[in-house]
């Protein structure tokens, strides 16, 4: 077994948890600022590559949520592709996104489809990336039998 | 166009291609890296480069004005994310054929397509070639 | 005669035949009935594939409702032939579905009124006659015949194709009445030029002329009922119709007026020398309608009236002479078993009824009084001496009619009355009746219609009229008439029994001729090329499949760089010539140094670790030019995935490494080839977008998405508001193409994963 860094197993947990959140408020302000889907997305590869360095490839796919990198990418393209229907049921083509106000007292809350298409978005790209990323990583030898995908 | 970025585009593309037709495959997969930032490269030139704002509306105004072009930004942007996956994936089939041909010599791929022998007849597969479906994992 | 064809069951019973023989009797009578009430011409149309102008359109004139007739009446005996000739054959039912689909294609092919319509049916008509020549498809030469003429006639079929799309295109429409009115008095470009090429590749393929003449005997290895119908009456008249039919438009052009008259006597003349050298009665009777289709062509190419009314006559009398000696053939070969004329004779007692009908249509195909034969050449003679554009033309006639004279004298006199040869097979017999009325009732039409012509004066009337649609009113009149035509008949006569009498002399002749002529004929080129074709794809994709990736990388991009500076050179002239602004910002330079340096760094470095940094160095010189340029969010994205695959990459060489496969291919890093193709597509590349980039820029595109996004999708970035909004079914697509990539490359990285474990623990 290769020697990890202690500083490294030590700040993963807190990093881990601090660029996923990131990576969702990247997501979230997409629609009005730089950022969206992909980019988040790619942040939160990007936190599951720190914590493969840090914990091992196969601790760092069970850290996925959903249960798996397939799944989580196959959820994702899911989710894009229900948030296109409601525009079919009011007559408009495919993927024509809606949107609406919840007041919520202190601010008015704006959900839309567009959200959800940009979260499915953000799964895809999650799941598929971080599992190639985290397949290739588990190859390197020092980070001793990984188990098998689920 | 600048003449800097109409150089640079010449040079990615010329050592992707160059580097694509090695016969490391690993050299291959690079080389398509570098190939596919150069037609990231090709397609942004192509939008092309005038304003250095953001594509983003001001809070308040409902037009964007002098800003960069957004469409080609969003092409690239989507380019760079499959261009990653199909990277990925011709990586792990690069590693796939190191490990069944034993070898990185892009020459010596010859399971699939054997030197032919005779003028007109197709090979006869190798042996250890498993022309089988589904393929047997874990043979060779 | 009759051979299991592996077919399980026994064949249809006797309501079933009778239920396929109704269809052509209901066509008969549906088209005889149109024609006595003068209800032609029919027009019906529908709309098929209205985005390609397609329609099935649908125009039935005088040509088309000979046709028809001949279609229809031919194929009620064929019909009833067919429950005869192949009575407990298990086959049966497949030849009654493949006839009466062969009969439909033939109905479309001469109805319709639009080339692609036309050309669908035409193509049908080609592919029912593979599986009808390919019937008996247990011997290998059936096999061989059916695939012969349907490399034939297929190809012919592509050139007509061809042919019509550029029609069509020049003509502006597809509708083929429209077509014959336009075409006259349009100009000659070189697009109808090719086109009618094309169409008469086609029609001659079809028609088997010279030099595609060689299909038709060979495809006599078709049961009789198949060879009667579409040998005689309907298949290779399909080409003389087209070109009867297009000879309206293309009529007045010397190169059509040419090719026919050409095409058609070299064919008849041939056709004749070959019928002369062959001993199977059926062959004889293949090449001596090669022989009459020459004729029909050479008459359609003739100018004049008297030449279009002999194309209808011949037509008709051609079906009805024909189809009844084919029958005749098989009812020979059904009861003794052989077609080779020398070891038949004296027939006559044994197949009186049969001897009757050879007896008959013989008379017709001799062209004797009081027969439609002696009529149709009245007509052809005259039409053939006024065109008076052949010096030839009437020794030509009276050869030809005396060959066929002896072709009749063989079919019906040889071996029904003479004794020349051994009859070997003593248990000769007649069959049913029906398989010798059907070949009796159309010659006894044919007898008919000699004596009383003007039954079928109307019908040639209006097919006339069809093939000359601005002529008032074509006045002539099938006639009896013992006039000059009796003389140049008696000649005829007297040299065509001469040749029957000559037959054997003559085939030892003819046979060593055409043995001497065999190697360079057109049969053998086929053989040849063939041959040929097999080795020249081996050969080919040995040159372009060698197995090697470099090899291959090669190909794909020199193909693309000669085709892109193809166009590059030869739109040079409109280009608009770059305007080169030397000095950017210093970001962007910046970002251009890094890099112009990667790249560098990447095909000059050996070590694999330094070449993924080079390479990471290219990704991220590129991320810097976005951020410089106004688009964080496409820098931002490359940053992370230059970052991940960098990463990633690293671990997979540690991981190379560690199985000893550090060091990188023994290559030279010098590959002065590789240099200068790879130059050559990167230079071809940055002219394309130095000139592309030089020319006006549509903003309207971009424009709207600046204005929209606000407004219409709420949305201040407008790249991402493009991406998930604007365009969001092109992104759907793209994220499934990450996902669809990722679940191939799962069941590589499981296995990868297994043997690295197994690796890990042994």
């Amino acid at each position: 077994m290769k020697s990890r860094v202690v500083i490294l197993e030590a700040a993963a947990g807190p990093l881990y948890v601090l660029i996923l959140a990131a990576s969702i408020w990247v997501l979230l302000r997409g629609h009005n600022e730089p950022g969206g889907g992909f980019i988040g997305g790619l942040l939160a590869v990007s936190a599951s590559i720190l914590w493969a360095v840090a914990h091992g490839s196969s601790a760092a796919e069970r850290r996925l949520p959903l249960g798996g990198a397939m799944r989580l990418a196959a959820v994702g393209v899911l989710i894009a592709g229900v948030s296109g229907l409601p525009a079919l049921f009011l007559g408009d083509a495919y993927l024509t996104h809606l949107w609406a106000t919840l007041p919520l007292g202190v601010t008015d809350l704006k959900i839309s489809t567009v959200l959800l298409f940009d979260l499915g978005v953000y799964l895809c790209v999650w799941g598929a990336l971080a599992g190639y990323a985290l397949g290739l990583l588990s190859l390197d030898a020092g980070k001793g039998p990984p188990g098998e995908p689920r | 166009m600048t003449a800097v970025l109409a150089f640079s585009v010449f040079v990615t593309v010329t050592v992707g291609l160059y580097l694509t037709m090695s016969r490391d495959t690993f050299r291959c997969v690079i080389g398509l890296a570098v190939l596919g930032a150069a037609a990231n490269l090709v397609l942004f030139a192509a939008g092309r480069l005038g304003s250095v704002s953001p594509a983003v509306v001001p809070v308040g105004e409902t037009v964007l004005r002098d800003a960069a072009n957004p469409l080609p930004q969003a092409l690239v942007l989507t380019a760079i994310v499959i261009g990653f996956a199909l990277l990925c994936y011709s990586l792990v089939l690069v590693l796939r054929l190191i490990r069944d041909a034993r070898s990185d010599d892009a020459l010596s791929l010859r399971h699939a397509e054997p030197i032919p022998d005779d003028p007109v007849k197709p090979p006869a597969a190798a042996p250890g070639c498993d022309v089988r479906w589904p393929p047997r994992e874990g043979s060779s | 005669m009759v051979k299991s064809s592996g077919e399980p069951g026994r064949g249809p019973g006797w309501i079933e035949r009778i239920s396929f023989t109704a269809l052509p009797v209901i066509g008969l009578m549906l088209v005889a009935w149109k024609l006595a009430l003068f209800e032609l011409p029919v027009r019906l149309s529908w709309s098929w594939v209205p985005a390609l102008g397609i329609d099935l359109a649908f125009h039935i004139d005088g040509l088309s409702a000979l046709m028809l007739l001949m279609i229809t009446g031919v194929g009620t005996a064929v019909f009833v032939y067919a429950g005869g000739y192949l009575a407990g054959h298990p086959g049966q039912r497949r030849l009654y579905v493949l006839l009466s689909l062969f009969m439909v294609a033939m109905v479309g092919s001469v109805t319709a009124d639009h080339l692609i319509v036309l050309f669908l049916f035409w193509e049908a008509t080609s592919l029912l006659s593979f599986l009808l020549v390919g019937f008996n498809h247990e011997r290998p030469e059936s096999r061989k015949s059916a695939q012969q003429s349907l490399m034939v006639t297929g190809a012919g079929g592509l050139a007509l194709l061809a042919g019509f799309i550029l029609l069509g295109q020049a003509m502006g429409t597809y509708v083929i009445s429209d077509i014959v009115v336009a075409l006259p008095s349009a100009e000659a470009t070189p697009e109808t030029t090719a086109a009618l090429v094309l169409i008469l590749i086609g029609a001659f393929t079809k028609s088997a002329q010279f030099p595609f003449h060689f299909w038709l005997p060979n495809a006599m290895a078709a049961p009789t009922p198949v060879s009667a119908y579409l040998h005689s009456a309907t298949m290779v008249k399909l080409g003389v119709y087209l070109l009867a039919r297009l000879d309206p438009a293309f009529g007045e052009w010397p190169l059509w007026e040419w090719a026919l008259k050409a095409a058609g006597s070299i064919t008849a003349a041939w056709g004749m020398v070959l019928a002369l050298r062959e001993r199977d009665l059926k062959r004889i009777l293949a090449w001596s309608t090669v022989a009459t289709l020459g004729t029909l062509v050479t008459l359609v190419g003739l100018r004049g009236e008297g030449a279009t009314v002999a194309v209808g006559a011949l037509l008709l009398a051609h079906a009805l002479y024909k189809a009844p000696l084919f029958f005749v053939a098989g009812n020979i070969d059904h009861g003794t078993g052989t077609r080779v004329i020398d070891r038949l004779g004296n027939l006559r007692h044994a197949m009186p009824w049969t001897a009757a009908a050879a007896l008959l249509a013989g008379a017709s195909m001799a062209g004797m009084p009081l027969s439609f034969g002696y009529i149709v050449k009245d007509v052809i003679l005259d039409a053939k001496s006024a065109g008076d554009v052949f010096i030839f033309a009437k020794a030509a006639n009276t050869i030809f009619g005396a060959v066929a004279v002896a072709v009749a004298g063989v079919a019906a006199i040889r071996v029904f009355w003479r004794h020349p040869g051994v009859n070997e097979t003593c248990e000769a017999h007649e069959g049913g009746p029906s398989l010798f009325l059907p070949p009796l009732i159309l010659a006894l039409a044919g007898i008919t219609l000699g004596i009383f012509p003007f039954f079928a004066q109307e019908l040639i009337a209006a097919a006339t009229g069809a093939m000359t649609p601005d002529a008032e009113a074509v006045a002539f009149s099938l006639a009896l008439e013992f006039g000059p035509v009796l003389g140049s008949l008696l000649v005829t006569l007297a040299i065509g029994v001469g040749i029957y009498f000559l037959w054997d002399p003559l085939h030892r002749l003819f046979e060593r001729v055409a043995r001497l002529l065999g190697r360079i004929g057109m049969a053998a080129q086929y053989e040849r090329v063939l041959h040929w074709i097999p080795w020249v794809a081996a050969v080919s994709t040995r040159a372009l499949q060698n197995g090697s990736l470099p090899a291959y990388v090669a190909l794909a991009g020199g193909t693309v760089t000669l085709l892109l500076a193809a166009a590059l050179v030869s739109a040079w002239t409109d280009l608009a010539l770059p305007s080169i602004d030397v000095w950017p910002g210093i970001g962007v330079f910046g970002a251009c140094v890094l890099i112009v340096v990667g790249a560098v760094a990447a095909c000059t470095q050996r070590s694999r670790l330094v070449l993924l940094l080079a390479a990471g160095l290219v990704g991220y010189g590129s991320g810097l030019l976005f951020l410089f340029t106004g688009a964080p969010d496409v820098a931002y994205t490359q940053f992370t995935v230059e970052t991940v695959f960098v990463i990633v990459v690293a671990s997979v060489l540690l991981a190379l490494k560690r199985q000893g496969r550090a060091t990188a291919v023994d290559e030279r890093l010098w590959r002065p080839g590789a240099f200068v193709l790879a130059s050559g597509f990167a230079a071809t590349i940055t002219a394309l977008l130095l000139v592309a980039t030089a020319g006006d820029f549509n903003t309207a595109l971009s424009q709207f998405f600046a204005d929209t996004s606000v407004p219409e999708a709420y949305g201040r970035n407008v790249v991402n508001v493009i991406l998930v909004d604007f365009r969001a079914l092109d992104t759907f697509g793209e994220i499934s193409v990450v996902l669809l990539s990722f679940l191939a490359a799962l069941p590589l990285l499981q296995a990868l994963k297994r043997a690295h474990s197994a690796r890990g623990e042994s």
